[in-house]
């Protein structure tokens, strides 16, 4: 019964080459190394599984004839037998280990002939062991545990062939222990120390059967160089066998005790003694035993059913319900150790009968530990396949799972580690993973639950006493305000889950967070005083910058969202820290991508505060950044200069036809940013979701803006640069052109190619808008320093960009938005930024003069621009 | 005596926290983690150690030789976990001690503080098998994150786990790296954290790691004139005397790793540096076998199967 077990990984199938170049199957049998009879040579010998017959026979040989292939076969050419011959095992750990048993054989063999003497050392003649008497326990010692690798494979077949050593042994040792006789104790555990060392299978086989293995561990606790300590004790008094249902076959009994106390042995009493060899025998005898445990009870075909219906239950008591959960986490954790496509199965029979209503359930217990006991049985399954999950979830009865793992993630769990709820809502939001129900999924977790996780934000930040402080950090404490006491934590993953939304969902998550104001209200976590919070904020704001797209960044801009960003950085002052590191990292990617959509907000914006950092070389440089695209846009629309003041009001009447004109458009245009943002991922963003692109290469992501270079350039040459002429502080020398070719490149398809081209038309028009700013800005009177620092562009300049990037003709909603966000913001910026977080309605109006809501757009914000 | 104190005791003897001990401890540790700089500042006297790698009897050999903490003033190169047996209780013995005296020790990050590294080289089987569960690499991990990366003592010494990157000129440009994200694959904090001196390199060359870059002595003298500092410390490499000058003393290795994967037969070394900057070198080999008894771990006292 045992050699099944063990059996598992000696388990092989003999193959030989035929003569037509095939591999003919010999049978299937257990491999040993072992002594040829009448011989002292070493062979492989294999016996038939069933009726014990030699399948193989092979005298190992000292020469490299050996192969080991894809970690389970084992070939050679015989030359016996003049033919190639394969052994396949079962399992890794078995052809491993028969593996290093060949090359410990043929090490062995080069070395005897290298020195006869050595190899034939203590015992190469030892017939037999010699008789166990207490008088004799020296010299079994010396017997045990000297010697080459020869002696010692001599040994373990001595003690193999001799019934009752290890009877007669433990008699010995419950004599000494009786008469305390310390020094017999302390040479018998050396003993069986000795015995295990020599890491026979077959040995193992005896010495844990359940006759034997408690004086073993008897012996193991007379260790002469460590304090006695009492295993036996703990073994019988202290460990509790819960038997949460009932188990009758006494096989499985007897293995679940065996595997028990063979980790014990392993973890608790041998662990600095046993090496990598030994413990790579002990694991694989536990693994077998825990795949023969489950493999038994799941092929006992009511176990399962017993075991669920009892979970189901109703008068089931609370305590047994306890148990049986905790021994189905068990049972499946141990599920691993059956082969992939049995566990998948096993895996399967449990959703089919029902286990993720129970889980279910247990999410609804009182009792916290159960319901992370909970969790844990999900992510075994999602371990195993996650579509069986997915598509529970998304069934009518699953949403309840759904919900009561959003809410778990919500929950606090005090002292208790709780991330799986995390863990696991990602697993099932991941859009990289295949199947069909993950839309699904995704649907309805923004329909159901976003909202929910954007509550508990804004209900555990405070929500007034904030704006107003911008230089005071004392206002950040968080104390002012109200606030619901959820843990920090929760707000982390919260953050963490968000972040993680942007990067797996970039369309879903701009018509929700636009909608609804979620981004204003994951900025409150800025007035927390947790600055890890602060910090998640920022990331989250540098995770959605990297989308690189260019209706979020107008949104952005226009919404004066970057304003807490760069509240908490000035409050935060001089102190360099993981804020101080986040907030430059973000102006640095912004300036680094050359998005200048943002580059010209935040400058326009804030610069009167910034500039109290300019010693710090990226917010110089962003300020550079910035008057050199002041720079290039001036040169090249001073036509724009020109232009009629009076036709801004003429334009003003278009606006309506032109905003439903985007509305139409908004699909391709979506397409053709989501494009692009794809297309600078995969240049600018390796691996991570908030990587931080740091500067190895520094890509030009920001292709969006720079479209408008090509209304004249449509084969990709290079623009002209001035930039880059007299760009001494910016250091890095963007590979523009380069740039150009990896677009080009990364088109997949024509299609996208025609919808960039639509696309791109709205992108001119912000670009000349921007240019045109700027170069109102700048051009009349060459001073660049004094209009920049004069602060935000002056509301003239606005109008005559509004006027010019209209009589352009395509214009978009997206710059004048901007501007007139300008227009609220700047008589009074904190409060007004104030108003835009509290003042729903005039929220909603501002969001819709996005091409992704329905033309209902404002003739206010006409007025409001003019 | 305080919670906090407890576990410090406890870690001492080798026995790991609960699970809601470790939550506990990761966020206080993340205040304060929070606050530090990219290249944290560090007064002198500090002693200097380098790789730990799970090795804690080793470990407290080397507490041994450099004295205690509070009493001396530590800072650590990283790479904590992965490869001994002992990385949870290593890296929660540090991480308890910063949480306890964060002005008297200094943790910067490893190339294994890392998700990625730490599933294969060991840290997360080992939180599996001690704890059941992930959960305690979940949080051990996210606060890797938060560790710094440099340190710069008396601003004469660079200290850093691996060595330069070709994008980083000045100590100012390490400034506006966000460290709060997973060891990138490239990239300025990659290389921080994995490129390493190299005899017969001009300049820079490939990493024969897969990650990081090579450099050269013309690479550590430009980097040291430009920033005005003496010499550079790192860890990151097996060095069987427990540290190695290079580059005509411009740059020296650091290894606290005593008989590395308890088979390499090296010995470690930290460095101590007094108020003047003065060096010296303790070498010390690894804790000897009867000194490195408790139980690794009792299983759980009941089962099911």
């Amino acid at each position: 019964m045992f050699s099944f077990a063990v059996g598992r990984y000696s388990r092989v199938k003999v193959y030989r080459l035929n003569d037509d170049g095939k591999w003919d199957d010999q049978g299937t049998g257990h491999v040993t190394v072992d002594y040829i009879e009448r011989s002292e040579d070493l062979g492989l010998l294999v016996a038939d599984e069933e009726d014990h017959e030699t399948l193989l026979l092979h005298r190992i040989s000292a020469d490299d004839i050996y192969r080991k292939q894809e970690d389970t076969i084992i070939s050679w050419r015989d030359p016996e037998y003049s033919t190639e011959l394969a052994l396949s095992f079962q399992e890794t750990t078995g052809c491993s280990y028969i593996w290093d048993h060949i090359c410990s054989v043929q090490r062995n063999m080069h070395f005897s002939s290298l020195n006869n003497e050595t190899f034939h050392s203590v015992n190469s003649d030892l017939k037999e062991l010699p008789p166990v008497e207490l008088s004799t326990l020296p010299l079994i010692l010396k017997t045990v545990v000297e010697g080459g690798i020869a002696d010692q494979l001599r040994v373990t077949e001595l003690i193999l062939n001799d019934q009752v050593f290890f009877r007669k042994l433990m008699d010995l040792f419950r004599i000494s222990e009786d008469l305390e006789n310390i020094e017999n104790l302390h040479i018998i555990f050396k003993i069986v120390r000795g015995i295990m060392m020599l890491n026979s299978t077959q040995i193992f086989e005896k010495i844990f059967g359940d006759e034997l293995i408690i004086d073993i561990i008897g012996c193991l606790e007379y260790d002469p160089d460590a304090p006695h300590v009492h295993h036996r004790n703990f073994l019988k008094e202290h460990v509790v066998f819960k038997e949460a249902i009932s188990i009758k076959d006494s096989i499985v009994l007897s293995k679940i005790h065996q595997t028990y106390r063979v980790g014990y042995l392993k973890d608790a009493i041998l662990p600095r003694v046993l090496d990598d060899a030994i413990v790579a025998n002990l694991n694989s005898i536990i693994h077998s035993n825990n795949a023969v445990v489950v493999s038994l009870l799941k092929d006992d075909s009511t176990f399962i059913q017993d075991l669920l219906g009892k979970l189901k239950l109703p008068s089931t008591s609370a305590e047994s319900k306890k148990n049986l959960v905790h021994f189905l986490h068990e049972f499946c954790t141990l599920s691993k150790s059956l082969q992939v496509g049995q566990q998948h199965r096993l895996f399967r029979d449990l959703v089919n009968e029902g286990i993720f209503d129970i889980i279910a359930d247990v999410l609804e217990s009182q009792d916290k530990k159960l319901v992370l006991t909970g969790t844990d049985i999900l992510i075994l399954f999602l371990n195993q396949d996650p579509n069986l999950l997915r598509s529970y979830v998304i069934r009518q009865e699953g949403l309840a799972l759904f919900g009561l793992l959003v809410k778990g993630m919500l929950t606090d769990f005090e002292d208790d580690m709780h991330c799986q709820f995390l863990e696991i809502l990602r697993s099932l939001l991941d859009s990289y993973a295949s199947g069909s129900q993950k839309e699904n999924i995704v649907e309805i977790f923004y329909e159901k639950h976003l909202s929910q996780l954007i509550d508990v934000i804004t209900s555990s930040c405070p929500t007034d006493g904030i704006t107003q402080a911008v230089s005071n950090s004392e206002s950040f404490d968080g104390g002012t305000g109200k606030q619901s006491s959820v843990k920090p934590e929760i707000l982390l993953n919260i953050c963490d889950l968000l972040c993680f939304c942007i990067v797996h969902h970039p369309y879903r998550i701009k018509c929700n967070f636009l909608l609804n104001n979620v981004i204003d209200k994951v900025l409150f976590l800025t007035r927390r005083k947790e600055k890890y919070l602060v910090v998640a904020a920022v990331r989250f704001m540098r995770t959605l910058i990297s989308r690189n797209d260019e209706n979020l960044m107008n949104y952005i801009a226009k919404h004066n969202l970057l304003k807490p960003v760069v509240d908490v950085f000035v409050a935060n002052g001089d102190r360099y820290n993981l804020l101080n590191s986040a907030v430059l990292e973000l102006f640095e990617h912004i300036r680094k991508d050359n998005l200048k959509i943002l580059l010209k907000y935040l400058v326009d914006s804030f610069w009167d505060e910034l500039v109290k950092f300019e010693k710090l070389t990226s917010i110089h440089s962003l300020k550079i950044k910035y008057e050199q695209s002041l720079d290039s846009a001036g040169t090249r629309s001073i036509g724009s200069l020109l232009d009629d003041p009076r036709k801004r009001v003429e334009d003003r009447g278009l606006e309506k036809e032109e905003e439903e004109y985007f509305n139409e458009e908004s699909d391709e245009e979506d397409s053709a940013s989501a494009f692009v943002t794809n297309a600078s991922r995969a240049q600018s963003q390796p691996a991570l979701p908030n990587g931080s692109a740091p500067s190895v290469s520094p890509v030009r992501s920001g292709g969006l803006v720079d479209y408008d270079d090509d209304e004249d350039d449509e084969d990709y040459k290079p623009p002209p640069r001035k930039q880059s002429d007299n760009s001494d502080e910016d250091g890095s020398v963007e590979s523009f052109p380069l740039k150009r070719k990896l677009l080009q490149i990364e088109e997949p398809e024509p299609k996208r190619l025609q919808r960039i081209a639509k696309g791109s038309k709205s992108r001119d028009s912000v670009f000349a808008a921007l240019c045109s700013t700027l170069s109102q800005a700048v051009l009349p009177s060459k001073k660049m320093d004094s209009t920049v620092q004069d602060g935000p562009c002056s509301d003239g300049d606005e109008k005559s960009v509004e006027s010019n990037h209209e009589e352009k003709g395509n214009s978009t909603d997206n710059g004048s938005a901007d501007l007139d966000n300008h227009d609220h913001r700047e008589p009074n910026g904190p409060k007004s930024y104030s108003e835009s977080m509290h003042t729903s309605p005039d929220n909603r109006q501002r969001g819709e003069d996005y091409p992704l809501i329905p033309p209902k757009s404002s003739p206010e914000m006409a007025v409001n621009g003019s | 005596m305080s919670d906090l104190d407890r576990q410090i005791e406890q870690l001492k003897r080798c026995e790991p926290l609960k699970e809601s001990e470790v939550k506990a401890l990761c966020l206080k540790a993340m205040e304060i983690l929070v606050e530090e700089s990219n290249v944290q500042r560090v007064d002198a006297p500090v002693t200097i150690c380098g790789d730990i790698h799970g090795q804690f009897y080793d470990m407290k050999e080397l507490f041994k030789v450099g004295g205690d903490c509070p009493k001396t003033n530590y800072l650590f190169l990283g790479d904590f976990v992965d490869r001994g047996f002992y990385s949870v209780e290593t890296f929660l013995l540090l991480l308890a001690l910063k949480v306890r005296y964060p002005d008297r020790i200094t943790l910067i990050r490893g190339n294994h503080e890392s998700r990625q590294i730490t599933q294969v080289y060991g840290f997360y089987d080992e939180c599996l098998r001690k704890y059941g569960s992930v959960n305690v690499w979940r949080y051990c991990t996210d606060i890797f994150d938060y560790l710094s990366l440099s340190a710069l003592i008396e601003n004469k010494i660079f200290s850093v786990h691996g060595g330069l990157s070709p994008t980083i000129s000045t100590l100012d440009q390490i400034r506006t790296i966000d460290r709060k994200q997973e060891v990138p694959h490239e990239g300025a904090m990659c290389d921080l954290l994995w490129s390493d001196p190299e005899d017969i390199v001009d300049g820079w060359g490939l990493s024969p790691r897969g990650a990081g870059f090579l450099f050269g002595g013309s690479v550590v003298t430009s980097f040291n004139h430009t920033n005005n500092i003496d010499y550079i410390c790192r860890a990151h490499q097996l060095v069987m005397e427990g540290y190695k000058w290079m580059f005509n003393n411009q740059i020296v290795t650091v290894w606290s790793a005593p008989n590395y994967c308890y088979r390499c037969g090296n010995v470690a070394a930290i460095l101590e540096l007094d108020e003047n900057l003065t060096k010296q070198f303790r070498v010390f080999e690894a804790a000897p076998q009867e000194s490195r008894g408790a139980p690794a771990k009792k299983p759980p006292p009941d089962y099911f199967l």
